[in-house]
């Protein structure tokens, strides 16, 4: 009895009678700065307590012994200090040092311009890219109203800074994508063949770029796909140009989704005035299936398959001839397919790649004369990524290139083609040496077997945070690309040409407001120069060299104007190189010195619309006259483009879209073609380049089918 | 004597239920719930947020604590005193809690709507850049809520509210936003506040339900 009441005494006594501790002190950041808020916590009990409006703390605890005392702050290292608990009142003047965190720390943004729904250094979202009026839903349009490109009109594609089309390369997932744009008569203009709304963000440089892309001397674009769709739904959309279903399938972690198109411009070209002498309408159907499937909580492996057919048939007239000009029929069949993954592993490692492959063939009947070509384009690769603290990470990849392309004259079975196996390496890494200065250097190596030439591409850029939310960031890189597979094809070996890139960027965003200005030095050199013509070069050389400088700003702004959201851009770009068949340094046909362009959305809720406008300007392309001593000696007058749209949305889930292109109908003139030889009078007679019609006219309806009413297709502007 | 050795025992095994009933995990949970419950500053949001880590450091193995960190940073990224990066640095953190709360707990319909709450954050923060892409996914994540719990008032009163400013927006009718209102008035009318409290179990959300249907009216 007297034992168990002593056990008793014994059981409360160890429930009351304990000895406190009070645990004091003050918490601030590097600077001295005092922290409200931050956590005091014993670990391993539940004692702790949070800091007041001046960083100070104090709590009482009843542990005794060896205890271990952690200090953490959003933000911020977590600090951990072994005390020992005895009674005694402790006082700790604890200062945290901030961590890098990847939301508001510094970006490098020199020669970058990223529309991303996450991210903070971005000038676009990924819906704008559909919503830009003008654009169309054409992915490369809407990159055209950004600083450093140029609206090339007879072209269509993307041209950099001084850099020809094919000196851009487009990524989608991180692979790349071989003949991205739809096959097309020379000066009729071209669009990418890839639906923006597959994706849900993109990454355009303008140079300067990461040592993961190469064969690229200007541009990179990268796309990425979307992730799971939110919903199953069904997408119909018709239009003045055609139609098209899509079906989105989600289940769990895994989504189907399937599209069929088809356009046909010839209802639309009847009757509509064109200026373009077309004997067949350009017409086009397109299918694709991709397949998601989310790899436990990060990774994804997806699955995309694309798949189209064309046809046109153009007439267009020759200078100095009265007949009806040239006939050109085109009939293209076109395939993709991707395969790709991304999953993070242990211990902070993180892997990406995949497989690709695109096959393009072109049957051409130039006046009758049947050619066919064929391009090809593998890619395989596999990217390892290591973080070895918030502050250091290292990318490591491998690629492997097959690049094939063969013409044939059909009639003569007179071939000619070339095959080329590129590997590739590269090497990056991030290391941030506190939240506002972050430095990546990369190497990228690469190997070519039809050239039999090894390279080697070192990168380097820097980026520092101000005090204002702004940045400066410096980049500069090598970059290395084989010439066109037209002219690989007549001489397999020919050798990479090279661009050099410098660039300063100074960007900031606040409150809505982006301001971006950036300057740029390039040079070229070892570019293919040729006798003869483009159609027809003999005695390619590769001594060509070149340059391009300039500046650009670009300013957007969300907030000034009620339910309004513009921007602007202006690039300035003086460029002159010596290619192509020139015997001098010539500022390019693609490269006009002055650039600008507006876009303007302004939603108006009483009419539940968007309305949309944009303008592009320049200041007029170069072109050769053969009349006049020298090359390149004349320039178009200006080119300017005013389009303006309007997307009603009647119901949450349907949209009525109307688009005009050049409502002024502005005759803009691209070029002159003269002819081979002068008339009796000794003068090289000429024929302009312009545009296929004076307007472009577009309606579309599209609808969404889902049981969630509210969902719509805004993304399929 | 072999009395008293009985009444001992009775008295060290109620002693004992007592703390079986309400062990300090679920007493610092009930004081911190209640707490974050009567929150109305920022201040007192990062307190609750710091207590609920404090908790799930000693119980990593269980989803409340998880949930109820995420609400305390979901609730200050609504504060609009913060900047939007302040703002995105919280919701952030609580995306990164929701994501533990669902590993200990998945198809969890209060875990979903939470995440459904915390997206609901992210808009309002920048909604005119945010709203037109981000709205779709606030919609189908409560909606996935109400699927998994029909009973659960969050789910439907959170959604409702979506519904409403959808209907004000496209201006049509606001009957579908504020039946959802009703409907979680009513759920929240029928539930039992002590035995879900006794679980440790969500309740919130009662005065905005009112707030909401007033209106409605």
């Amino acid at each position: 009895m007297k034992a168990i009441l002593i056990l008793l005494t014994i059981y409360f006594l160890t429930l009351s009678a304990e000895a406190q501790t009070t645990i004091s002190g003050k918490i601030s950041d590097q600077k001295g700065a005092r922290m409200p808020g931050a956590n005091i916590l014993i670990k391993g009990t539940y004692d702790g307590t949070s800091s007041d409006a001046n960083g100070n703390f104090k709590f009482e605890t009843s542990e005794t012994g060896k205890h271990i005392v952690v200090f953490q702050a959003l933000g911020y290292k977590p600090q951990e200090r072994e005390i020992e608990f005895s009674g005694q009142p402790l006082s700790f003047g604890i200062s945290l040092a901030e961590s890098i965190n990847v939301l508001t720390a510094v970006t490098i943004t020199a020669g970058a311009m990223e529309a991303s729904d996450t991210k903070k250094a971005v000038v676009l979202k990924p819906l704008d890219i559909v919503t830009t009026s003008g654009a169309m839903g054409n992915i490369t349009a809407a990159l055209l109203t950004l600083p450093g490109t140029s609206t090339v009109g007879n072209d269509g594609r993307l041209f950099v800074r001084g850099g020809d089309a094919s000196e851009t390369s487009i990524f989608i997932d991180g692979l790349q994508v071989g003949n991205a744009y739809g096959s097309t008569a020379t000066n009729v203009p071209t669009r990418n063949r890839f639906s923006p709304n597959l994706f849900k963000g993109s990454f355009f440089s303008t140079g300067g770029y990461s040592a993961e892309y190469g064969q690229a001397l200007s541009s990179a674009l990268a796309l990425n796909t979307l992730d799971l769709p939110l919903r199953n739904q069904g997408d119909l959309s018709i239009m003045s140009l055609g139609g098209g279903y899509t079906q989105t399938l989600v289940k769990d972690n895994n989504a189907l989704t399937a599209t069929a198109n088809y356009y046909n411009l010839a209802p639309y070209q009847s009757l509509v005035n064109q200026k373009f002498d077309w004997e067949k309408s350009p017409s086009s159907w397109d299918t694709e299936v991709s397949l998601r499937h989310k790899l436990g909580k990060t990774g994804f492996l997806k699955a995309y398959a694309h798949t189209e057919g064309s046809n046109m048939t153009i007439w267009q007239k020759v200078a100095g001839e009265s007949r009806r000009g040239d006939r050109v029929h085109i009939n293209n069949r076109y395939s993709y397919g991707n395969l790709s993954f991304r999953q993070s592993g242990k211990n902070d490692w993180f892997f990406y790649g995949g497989l690709a492959y695109s096959h393009n063939r072109d049957a051409i009947n130039l006046n009758y004369v049947p050619v066919r070509q064929i391009n090809q384009l593998g890619h395989a690769k596999i990217v390892a990524v290591k973080d070895f603290s918030p502050q250091f990470s290292l990318k490591n990849g491998i690629e492997y290139y097959l690049k094939s392309y063969s013409e044939e004259l059909v009639d003569n079975q007179l071939k000619r083609s070339i095959t080329d196996n590129q590997l590739n390496h590269f090497i990056e890494t991030d290391y941030y040496f506190s939240n506002r200065l972050i430095f990546r250097g990369g190497l990228r190596s690469g190997y070519s077997t039809a050239s039999k030439q090894f390279w080697m591409d070192p990168r380097i850029s820097l980026a520092y945070k101000l005090n204002n939310q702004g940045q400066f960031s410096i980049a500069a890189g090598k970059f290395h690309q084989l010439p066109d597979e037209k002219l690989r094809v007549l001489q397999n070996n020919l050798k990479n040409a090279e661009a050099s890139h410098y660039i300063l960027n100074y960007f900031i965003v606040n409150n809505n407001r982006t301001f971006r200005a950036e300057a740029f030095y390039k040079t070229y050199t070892n570019l293919s120069t040729y006798n003869g013509t483009d159609l027809a070069p003999v005695n390619i050389i590769q001594n060509g060299s070149g340059y391009a400088r300039g500046a650009d700003i670009f300013y957007r702004d969300k907030t000034s104007f009620k339910n309004t959201d513009f921007w602007v851009s202006y690039s300035f770009v003086d460029s002159k190189r010596q290619y192509s068949v020139y015997e001098t340094k010539v500022q390019p046909s693609f490269a006009p010195k002055h650039n600008g362009s507006v876009v303007v959305k302004h939603f108006v809720s009483a009419l539940k619309s968007q309305l949309g406008t944009s303008w592009s300007w320049n200041n007029g392309y170069t072109y050769n006259d053969p009349n006049l001593a020298g090359e390149m000696q004349r320039k178009t007058k200006a080119y300017s483009d005013l389009s303006i749209s309007w997307s009603y949305l009647p119901r949450p889930n349907m949209i009525l879209h109307i688009a005009c292109s050049n409502i002024l109908g502005r005759n803009n003139v691209f070029g002159y073609k003269y002819a081979a030889q002068p008339d009796d009078a000794g003068s090289f007679s000429r024929i302009p380049v312009g545009q296929g019609a004076s307007r472009m006219l577009f309606a579309g309806l599209f609808i969404t089918l889902s049981r969630d009413k509210n969902a719509n297709q805004l993304n399929n502007l | 004597m072999k009395n008293l050795l009985l009444s001992m025992a009775l008295f060290l095994f109620s002693a004992v239920s007592i703390f079986a009933q309400d062990s300090p995990y679920q007493k610092a949970m009930k004081k911190e719930i209640a707490k974050l419950n009567d929150a109305d500053s920022l201040s007192k949001y990062q307190q609750s947020a710091n207590a609920f880590a404090r908790i799930s450091q000693l119980n990593p193995n269980e989803w409340q604590p998880y949930y109820y960190n995420a609400l305390a940073y979901v609730y200050q990224g609504l504060d609009n005193s913060l900047d939007l990066n302040k703002k995105d640095e919280v919701l952030a953190k609580a995306e990164e809690l929701i994501k533990k709360a669902e590993a200990i707990s998945p198809e969890n319909s209060e875990i979903v709507t939470l995440e459904g709450f915390k997206i609901m954050a992210e808009v309002s923060a920048d909604p005119a850049s945010r709203g037109q892409s981000m709205s779709g996914a606030v919609l189908t994540t409560f909606g996935k809520a109400m699927k998994m719990d029909p009973q659960n008032p969050r789910a439907s009163l959170l959604m409702g509210q979506m519904e409403f400013g959808m209907a004000k927006f496209f201006k049509s009718g606001t009957e579908k936003a504020c039946g959802l209102v009703k409907q979680s008035q009513a759920i929240f009318a029928a539930q039992d506040d002590e035995a879900l409290k006794a679980k440790l179990a969500p309740t919130w959300g009662r005065p905005l339900a009112e707030k909401s249907a007033k209106a409605c009216q």
